[in-house]
């Protein structure tokens, strides 16, 4: 199968008050079709920030560093160079919806709220697959069904705010599957649910993404959630993703300390939604990043005047893993 | 929606008859009673020397020697039940045909004033949030600020001026001079449009100001909220998306406050009436306040507060209409 | 209730130690905003021209020169055709006749100096309406002449001097409006969002019945009611007493909500609890919590005080000659004919405009300061 969405080298700064922050750092993951990318790390390690950059979402006082690329492959086989797209262009235009759909942590505010969620839906969809408004309708009505709402037909005349909590969820993924994505981009879109409509949701957007086919990148903060949904795995912390590989290979052998941290700390399972630090110490501001290695601050394998002095590079200790630590690159660490 | 309506016209009522208690408590308030002026104003000049009896007759004739809380019934029912609003003894006739085709003009001018306020402040607050801290922002916050502080009479005074100089016009009052006593026609109704654009744009100058900064306000705000992010992520090209998402909401808080603006235009109106000659309601009030006319100023300031008052009803039930979140039932 | 009192005391104690730290960080914001700052520093200024107005003007508000009517500001210079010199002077005043209309015109008559001094003696004049003293900021050395530098008025009243008055009496009526409002605000807000429930439902009725009055008729109404004999201090002080009796409801709002949303705070009923009285509990335990908005609220309202005060005399509803502030002032340039002949009659207007925009930028930044986090409204 073919590679549906590949980043690489992805670097974004902000210009702000404090001068130029760099939150993300040469991060590379690719996406395959019909499989899911789990992206996790702990909140504020730029997970957000780097799926917006694919959809050049932005704002505009972000820099997309020069070298980044980030290729993505069209339902009708078209290679697109995304980073060189015009934010405001039409193709790009193409691409957010119709080619690559968005879920966001909270469904309440992803809705306008002076609109009914039909009207929401079927204005994606005429931009993107169908342009008959009757037609439409039933589209959007079909896909409130296939989400599990009941009476979807009576649904889609209502506003966010007469839904509750998961049934707004659900329509979130409805109203970004009905533009027909081949790709799913899922902000932590069950963060914000209580336990047990957090696992519906989850079982949802398993068979959903299994029955269309799409390629998904699932963000979260829980490499338990990883677990139950995503094959292959990112792990990012301050802006690099420090491990990447299959899901079930990195959680049987987890290689950079991080990682191992975090599945330490998964929580079992009932008490799926407990949040907790995987790791001692706080996680340094993006204004402070460490130099070298950024996690060198609360590593307990740190290697003393290497990993806080020079950035490990990514080094594959198996074939189809990668991880970015001096402990595992022995070449490297004697070269320097 | 049918019941929020009603609610909201009951408490319009109430309030407008708690507002009618007030200014009747203000046409009170002058030192001595109509009596003494109306006598004062009829004989003085005469010759004719008044003696107290004669002033204690015109009081019972008036039925001002009833209690207080008696004349306000008499009053307000009169106004309720026969449309009168009793005498205005400095033109010797009824207040209603004082006030008569004024209060026409008054709500023409009101309309002008504020369909330019919202074509003015709406489109240009939201460009201004769009272009945020750019230099076209800065300059319309200077000017919001400006408009605010600028007293509506000095506007008024120096658009008379240039407008005196550029056009050398005679663009003060509300008709020219030829068609001031006509008859109401077509040619005179065009009369007063092209004299209306002037205390139209005095009297809308701080409504813009101040309506500009709420639209850009709000309009920031709209703009990060994550909807308008998700509308993106949709493909929803960016003026649509503008248009359809932050803007729509930003327009709330201007219909929410229609009946300030209503209330600020009035506020202003008779002072700016005084620079511009206009022949409405706010300068008749000006005028009875300064004859001490009480029963024409108290249905002027009665009539602009129910305008008020009526627009506020208009206000909440446009909201109810535009924001789906408003409960109906409260 | 010896072992109430206790808490009662340590409550306040705590309270004192966490505003006192609070307004330290508000100054420290309010600092760093420049806009504001330029602002307080001219409203400093004219604040302290109103105050001193005795000394700073050269001549007495209703004191005429009826030899320079309806004169041209005189702007001190250091050159003309004879030389330059190190101390400014302006040319001395001679008459003429208007070549057209044959009226006799005062002119400046290029040949003579009159030389301006500091610290100069002057008329005889009490400051503060009590120390007696002579000296004025400036004058001219000869006795005769005068220094009109904004130009005098139809009277040949300077203008300068009756703005300085003017602004006197002008800000003045300012805090005086501000400071009833602001008791009127504190009562009738505070016995609503203290009562809460059917008391505050028949306040807010009330409330909602002033604000929707448009307020400068409203004002007008009232002061026409003021007795033509009144004297001019009575008329100061029912101006005063009008323009504070309706600019409550605003304030009074804000300051019943904020009461409503903490009044079951845990501090609030313990202190309840103790049994004390509840204009103690409202001014000690639950004003403390939220006086920067206050604060923030009173400052914006003093352009309403201004403008509407201004408005009232301009058309001649309010203060009456001889008072002198802005808007009586004003009262002389209605027409458009001031414009073209005697422009500098609306300096006044230009202490308006100033001391509106500077009361706004000052809540502005005092807003900022106090909550950093709200943006603007
Ligand atoms: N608009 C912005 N301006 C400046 N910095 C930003 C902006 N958006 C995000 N950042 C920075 O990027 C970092 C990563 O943010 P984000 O991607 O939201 O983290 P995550 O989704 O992993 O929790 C944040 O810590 C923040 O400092
Ligand atoms: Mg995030």
């Amino acid at each position: 199968m073919g590679d549906l969405l590949t980043v690489e080298n992805l670097t974004i700064s902000f210009r702000t008050d404090e001068g130029l922050i760099t939150p993300v750092q040469d991060v590379s993951f690719s996406v395959q079709k019909g499989r899911t990318l789990g992206l996790v790390g702990e909140s504020g390690s730029g997970k957000s920030v780097s799926t917006k950059a694919v959809m050049r979402l932005l704002p505009g006082s972000a820099v997309i560093a020069p070298d980044t690329r980030m290729h993505y492959t069209a339902k009708d086989g078209q290679r697109v160079e995304v980073e060189k797209l015009d934010p405001r262009s039409r193709a790009i235009r193409r691409l957010r919806g119709g080619e690559i759909g968005m879920i966001f942590q909270e469904p309440m505010a992803s809705f306008s709220p002076v609109y009914t969620i039909g009207n929401q839906m079927i204005e994606a969809i005429r931009l993107h697959r169908e342009p008959n408004k009757r037609q439409a309708r039933e589209i959007a009505i079909a896909m409130l069904e296939r989400v599990g709402l009941s009476d979807p037909a009576t649904r889609i005349d209502q506003y966010p705010h007469e839904m509750s909590g998961g049934m707004r969820q659900r329509a979130m993924i409805a109203l970004a599957l009905s533009a027909g994505p081949a790709l799913l981009i899922a902000d932590e879109p069950t963060t914000a649910l209580d336990v047990t409509i957090q696992a519906q949701v989850l079982d949802l957007m398993r068979e959903l993404q299994r029955d269309l086919g799409m390629g998904m990148i699932f963000i979260t903060h829980d490499l338990g959630v990883i677990a139950q949904i995503a094959q292959d795995v990112a792990v990012m912390y301050l802006g690099t993703i420090v491990e990447r590989g299959p899901t079930a290979e990195v959680i049987r052998d987890p290689k950079h300390p991080y990682t191992q941290g975090l599945l330490a700390a998964i929580p079992s399972l009932d008490r799926l939604n407990a949040r907790m630090t995987p790791v001692p110490g706080d996680i340094p501001s993006p204004t402070e990043r460490p130099t070298g290695c950024p996690f060198h601050t609360r590593c307990v394998h740190a290697i003393a005047g290497l990993c806080s002095a020079r950035t490990p590079r990514e080094i594959a200790p198996e074939p189809g893993r990668a991880v970015r630590c001096w402990l595992h690159d022995e070449a490297g660490r004697s070269a320097a | 929606m049918l019941r929020f309506t009603a609610e909201r016209f009951v408490g319009m009522i109430v309030t407008m008859l708690l507002v009618s208690l007030m200014v009747f408590i203000i046409m009170e308030l002058p030192p001595g009673d109509y009596a003494d002026r109306y006598a004062f104003r009829k004989y003085s000049g005469t010759g004719v020397s008044v003696t107290e009896a004669d002033i204690q007759a015109i009081r019972v004739e008036l039925g001002l020697d009833k209690p207080m809380l008696l004349r306000y019934f008499d009053w307000i029912g009169n106004i309720v039940l026969h449309g009168d609003f009793g005498q205005a003894f400095a033109f010797e006739t009824s207040v209603t045909k004082v006030i008569g085709d004024k209060a026409l003009l008054t709500t023409a001018i009101l309309f002008g004033t504020l369909i330019i306020t919202y074509l003015v402040s709406i489109p240009i607050g939201i460009y201004a949030a769009v272009k945020r801290a750019s230099f076209a922002d800065y300059g319309l916050t200077t000017f919001s600020y400006l408009g605010l502080a600028l007293p509506n009479f000095l506007l008024a005074l120096i658009l008379l001026y240039f407008a005196n100089r550029w056009f050398n016009a005679d663009i003060g009052g509300l008709f020219s001079a030829e068609m001031k006593d006509a008859p109401w026609s077509l040619a005179k109704a065009g009369d007063l449009i092209a004299h209306l654009w002037l205390p139209a744009i005095v009297l809308a100058w701080s409504a813009v100001a101040y309506q500009l900064q709420t639209v850009r306000a709000t309009m920031s705000d709209e703009l990060n909220k994550l909807s308008v992010t998700a509308a993106r992520a949709r493909g929803v090209p960016e003026t649509k998306l503008l248009i359809k998402y932050p803007a729509r909401l930003a327009i709330n808080p201007v219909v929410s406050t229609i009946g300030f603006d209503v209330n600020r235009i009035f506020s202003e109106l008779p002072i700016v009436a005084v620079v511009l000659g206009l022949t409405e309601l706010g300068e008749l009030l000006l005028r009875a306040y300064l004859d001490l006319d009480m029963y024409v100023a108290g249905a002027i300031l009665l009539l602009l507060t129910f305008m008020i008052v009526f627009m506020n009803f208009i206000s909440d039930i446009l909201l109810a209409w535009l924001d789906p979140r408003i409960k109906l039932g409260g | 209730m010896t072992d109430t009192a206790k808490p009662d005391r340590d409550e306040a104690q705590r309270l004192r130690y966490y505003s006192a730290s609070q307004w330290t960080l508000i100054w420290w914001r309010f600092r760093r905003h420049r806009a504001a700052m330029v602002a307080a520093t001219i409203l400093g200024i004219m604040a302290l021209m109103g105050v001193f107005a005795e000394v700073v003007a050269p001549y007495g508000p209703t004191s005429r020169n009826a030899s320079y009517l309806d004169g041209p500001p005189q702007l001190p210079m250091f050159c003309d055709r004879q030389g330059c010199s190190i101390r400014p002077f302006v040319h001395g005043i001679k008459t003429e006749r208007d070549p057209i209309t044959l009226r006799a015109i005062s002119v400046p008559d290029p040949e003579t100096r009159v030389y301006v001094s500091f610290l100069a003696r002057g008329e005889q004049v009490r400051l503060f309406g009590v120390i007696p003293t002579d000296i004025h900021l400036f004058g001219l050395d000869h006795d005769k002449a005068r220094l009109h530098l904004w130009g005098t008025d139809d009277l040949g009243r300077d203008v300068f001097s009756r703005t300085i008055y003017a602004t006197r009496t002008s800000l003045s009526i300012g805090v005086m409006g501000v400071l009833i409002s602001f008791v009127l605000a504190l009562i009738i807000g505070g016995t609503a969002g203290y009562a809460g429930g059917r008391v505050d439902g028949g306040i807010q009725r009330v409330t909602e019945v002033v604000r929707v009055v448009p307020i400068i008729p409203l004002y007008m109404g009232l002061a026409a009611a003021m007795p033509p004999e009144w004297s001019t201090t009575q008329v100061y002080f029912a101006m005063t007493l009008i323009l504070g009796l309706f600019g409550w409801p605003t304030l009074a709002r804000r300051i019943r909500s904020q009461l409503l949303s903490i009044r079951n705070e845990d501090y609030v009923v313990a202190a309840r609890l103790a049994g004390a009285r509840p204009s103690r509990i409202i001014g000690q335990h639950m004003l403390p919590s939220f006086t920067s908005f206050i604060i923030v609220d009173l400052v914006i309202s003093f352009p309403y005080m201004i403008l509407s005060e201004t408005a009232l005399s301009f058309v001649g509803l309010g203060l009456r000659p001889p008072s002198v502030s802005w808007g009586v002032m004003l009262q002389q340039a209605q027409s458009v004919r001031v414009i073209e002949q005697t422009p500098w009659l609306f300096i006044p207007a230009g202490f308006v405009v100033v001391a509106v925009l500077a009361f706004t930028v000052i809540g502005d930044g005092l807003r900022d300061a106090a909550d950093p986090y709200s943006e603007a409204r």
